[in-house]
């Protein structure tokens, strides 16, 4: 029965995309040098949203992000879509009061900017976490 | 429907489907960004017409318009060292010199050696309320325009001073407050007779914030003190009729050179749901007469679309005759819809249906007799962001 083969593995595939993606949450990251062990969501959200960029430890945090990943990202921690986010950053850009996280375009780059300085914040898949990073928080991206 | 042709071009040119939202970067140390946008406006109105504020020397006829919104905005953003970044911004749209004219908005050095404080010394915005810093951000809003009610009377463009910020986390909440000294020359209109220079001398100010989830709280207070000249036919013929300087006569009668302005502002934004409420009380310097501005905004997101509903407010109190026809009275409900189309560029439509008890300052080519009169706005808007 071939068709209903073919079905199946379409349908097995689907579904593993698919819970692939429920479960493919995103880690908060940082040098794993750096004392900080670990980061509140409402820590997380004043960082990267420009409102009050210190560490627990007292430190300035400098958030990194990620093109690949921005969308998914600014989802899990704000439920906002990305013209939401770009609307809120030109209020406050233009405005003269705060600018954005540094843009990156790939996961290397967030990777070597971590890896070089203690007080950077980056995110990453939490599947595939790169060495030598320590996360400081996931963010599930399920509904 | 007279702006220049190259403002136009530019802003399609950047608005153009498939341009990203990324800002420039010349090297790591600076970067480059704007925003524009055009907006239409049909006005029924035969008897007035609508201005977006007072700085605007005509308004927008009975007809179709594209004055009155349409604007660009290039800014440069500057990393000096890790404590200090500089700011630049030039902005191009109908204003009080009575063309597109282009203004420097923003020029500033910002000292940030730590998280809890900023300091910046230069040409600041204007921050008198919880939104007055961003209106002129068209992407940055669901609205076509910020409301005219609260936005159009008694506000200055910028500041050239100093403001200190002082942020402190109180549990997972935040407060801080801002501090700013400064001085500012505008020129406002009162009527398409009357003119109104407006040199800010002493200017002072500060806002208390609280922020708690999606919850924001603005309390502040700015005192501005000022040299005000009028000019202008009415000026003139005052000046005749009296055989007085025209500043004697209506200083006194204006209160324009001692203004205080208290302001309460509120907004909550969580998942697809947007409010905002912001209100202004206004005090001439005689402390009889006090303007009331104010605005409930509320907008629901879902996906691309965002529709969104305004009420708005401006009554002045006064208890001396208004000999000046300045008192303004009217109220304006707005209905609209935002649509996204790519994550920097967003289209939106407005209804306005705008009551006018009294118009005061705030309408241009009126007879004098005009008021307790509805009018009907239709406004279409393309906003981007680069």
């Amino acid at each position: 029965m071939p068709r209903f083969t073919r079905l199946a593995r379409a349908t097995t595939m689907a579904l593993l995309l698919i819970s692939t993606t429920a479960r493919a949450d995103i880690a908060i990251v940082i040098n794993e040098a750096s004392p900080v062990r670990q980061l509140s969501h409402s820590e997380a959200v004043n960082i990267f949203m420009g409102r009050y960029r210190r560490l627990p430890d007292n430190s300035v945090a400098l958030p990194i992000d990620q093109a690949p990943l921005k969308a998914r990202f600014y989802r899990a921690l704000v439920q906002k879509d990305m013209a939401e986010i770009n609307s809120y950053w030109a209020r406050l850009v233009f405005s003269g009061r705060a600018s954005p996280p540094q843009q990156t375009e790939t996961l290397d780059d967030v990777v070597d900017i971590v890896t070089h300085n203690a007080n950077a914040l980056g995110y990453v898949d939490a599947g595939l976490l790169p060495p030598h990073l320590r996360v400081l928080l996931t963010l599930s991206e399920s509904p | 429907m007279k702006f220049p042709a190259f403002l136009l071009t530019t802003l399609l040119l950047m608005g153009s489907a498939g341009v990203k939202a990324q800002s420039h970067l010349l090297n790591d140390r600076v970067t480059l960004s704007g925003f524009g946008t055009i907006g239409l406006i049909h006005s029924d109105q035969g008897e007035a017409d609508f201005v977006r504020d007072v700085g605007q020397p005509k308004g927008a006829e009975q007809g179709w318009s594209a004055r009155t919104d349409t604007r660009l905005g290039l800014q440069a953003n500057m990393r000096l060292t890790s404590e200090l970044d500089a700011v630049v911004q030039g902005m191009s749209q109908y204003h009080s010199s009575g063309d597109f004219s282009p203004e420097l908005m923003l020029a500033f050095v910002r000292y940030a050696p730590m998280p809890d404080f900023q300091m910046r010394v230069g040409r600041l915005g204007w921050d008198v309320d919880l939104l007055s810093e961003s209106r002129y951000i068209g992407y940055g809003s669901p609205w076509i325009r910020p409301p005219v009610d609260h936005f159009g009377v008694l506000q200055l463009t910028y500041i050239d001073g100093a403001d200190v910020t002082f942020t402190r986390p109180f549990g997972d909440d935040l407060i801080w407050a801002r501090f700013f000294a400064g001085t500012s020359d505008s020129r406002f209109f009162m009527s398409d007779a009357l003119q109104v220079d407006f040199d800010a001398d002493s200017i002072l100010g500060g806002h208390l914030n609280y922020e708690s989830g999606p919850w924001r709280f603005r309390a502040g207070y700015t005192r501005i003190r000022s040299n005000v000249n009028f000019s202008g036919d009415d000026a003139d013929l005052i000046g005749d009729l009296f055989g007085i300087d025209a500043n004697q006569y209506l200083n006194p009668r204006t209160g324009f050179d001692d203004l205080q302005v208290y302001s309460l502002g509120a907004a909550w934004n969580k998942g697809p749901l947007q409010l905002q409420t912001v209100w202004n009380r206004d005090i001439l310097a005689d402390g009889d007469t006090w303007l009331d501005t104010g605005f409930v905004s509320g907008a629901w997101r879902m996906d691309k679309l965002t529709p969104y509903v305004l009420l708005s407010n401006v009554s002045t109190h006064n208890n001396s005759a208004d000999a000046l026809s300045g008192n303004v009275n009217q109220n304006t409900w707005s209905l609209g819809l935002r649509y996204d189309v790519v994550t920097n560029l967003a289209l939106k439509a407005q209804f306005d249906r705008i009551h006018t008890r009294t118009p005061g300052l705030l309408w241009r080519g009126t007879d004098g007799n005009w008021k307790d009169d509805h009018s009907n706005l239709l406004s279409l808007g393309l906003d981007v962001i680069f």
